[in-house]
């Protein structure tokens, strides 16, 4: 192999020369570099030091983007690699590596955030809100935990049950339906939902920009997170930059 | 420009966008909660009994060797030394002198030896200064 990771090439840190004084070893090896692109899935497995498998990721298409604010992951399609700090030459040959940044495909997080999201807390929790352990009913002899709930009221709690009444009568099924108060609901959540205008201006060119957190070459897989704020705005203007 | 976006300004003089790892940039405000700082910082104690400067959790610098907010942890050896050379971005040479004892003549001869140190952005050092170094992995 003629890849290798030792330092006994390097020099000392007083600038000695080191003697050469075995060959290269196994353990020092390293691999060619993976140099993902965009493209129709194509992952070589690489069995490595220990019986350990490695995924070369040699063309990647999809990946799984969060976007941290909406709390929202979803497996996306890459489109184009727009930056990358180390290199420019690997955005010309639009290389996926960690920490490059890429637009991804719009349209699953579109639908989350027309459907409607997470709400902004405004107070941290009240009593009025509070829920309790799931009963998880099982079969068996009776057994009923009297809860006392809000205004005093009763709740019981059922632990185990064997008997029930049950009548016989036959309904055809009905549709699932929004009821009207989750509809209602919906629309409030979106009243309320503030979006950060930049990530929204990339709704309209049906592309957003994600950064890749995952290391292509090593796991074969491209996922990341959504720019958001601060980072956003960095990478735009960069991005601007350049294009001049 | 507010001071924070002047010094935001400063630290982000690199092609790739500096932050801390452990916060999450794009957070909108939860809680309705103002907090003191305008952006969170992650900062760590580090042991051993040595105080966690003022400078790194108000500071906005971004280093990932920092003891306090970055990634690294200080175990093992300590050394102290003075600095020799503050040429470099973020490190510096620090001098440790030593007495090594020659048996045959029952006298001591003077050694020294100098060891590059990182110091954090949350110090300002100058040459002379004497520093504690702790050992990091």
């Amino acid at each position: 192999m003629g890849i290798s990771r030792d330092s006994q090439h390097k020099r000392r840190l007083t600038g000695g020369k080191k003697p050469h004084h075995h060959k290269k070893r196994k353990h020092e090896m390293g691999r060619q570099m993976a140099m993902t692109k965009i493209g129709a899935k194509r992952i070589h497995p690489v069995r490595c030091r220990g019986g350990n498998m490695k995924f070369r990721g040699i063309r990647l298409d999809t990946g799984n983007f969060s976007w941290g604010s909406e709390v929202c992951t979803r497996k996306t399609r890459i489109l184009d690699v727009v930056y990358n700090a180390s290199n420019n030459e690997l955005v010309r040959t639009k290389t996926l590596v960690k920490s490059a940044v890429v637009q991804i495909d719009a349209t699953l997080e579109h639908k989350r955030r027309l459907t409607g999201g997470k709400k902004p807390h405004h107070h941290k929790k009240r009593k009025h809100e509070m829920g309790r352990q799931m009963a998880m009913t099982k079969i068996g002899a009776k057994r009923i935990h009297p809860v006392r709930c809000r205004g005093g009221n009763m709740k019981f709690r059922g632990i185990r049950l064997d008997t029930g009444n049950f009548s016989w009568g036959s309904e055809d099924a009905a549709p699932v339906q929004r009821s009207s108060s989750v509809q209602k609901k919906i629309a409030a959540r979106q009243a309320e939902k503030i979006i950060d205008p930049n990530i929204n201006s990339q709704f309209d060119t049906g592309r957003l920009l994600a950064c890749i957190s995952s290391r292509p070459g090593q796991c074969g897989r491209c996922d990341g997170y959504i720019l958001e704020g601060k980072e956003l705005e960095f990478y735009v203007k960069k991005m601007a930059r350049k294009k001049k | 420009m507010t001071g924070a976006a002047i010094a935001a300004q400063v630290e982000q003089n690199q092609r790739a966008f500096q932050k801390q790892d452990n916060i999450f940039v794009g957070k909108k405000r939860v809680l309705g909660k103002k907090t003191t700082l305008k952006e969170s910082r992650y900062y760590k104690s580090v042991g051993l009994g040595i105080k966690t400067p003022r400078t790194a959790i108000e500071g906005t610098y971004v280093d990932k060797k920092c003891p306090w907010t970055g990634s690294v942890n200080i175990r093992g050896k300590l050394i102290t030394g003075v600095i020799k050379t503050t040429k470099m971005k973020n490190t510096v040479i620090i001098r440790k002198d030593y007495l090594h004892y020659i048996k045959k003549y029952n006298r001591f001869e003077k050694r020294h030896k100098n060891t590059p140190v990182h110091v954090s952005p949350a110090f300002r050092v100058k040459v002379g200064d004497e520093i504690l170094a702790g050992q990091e992995v």
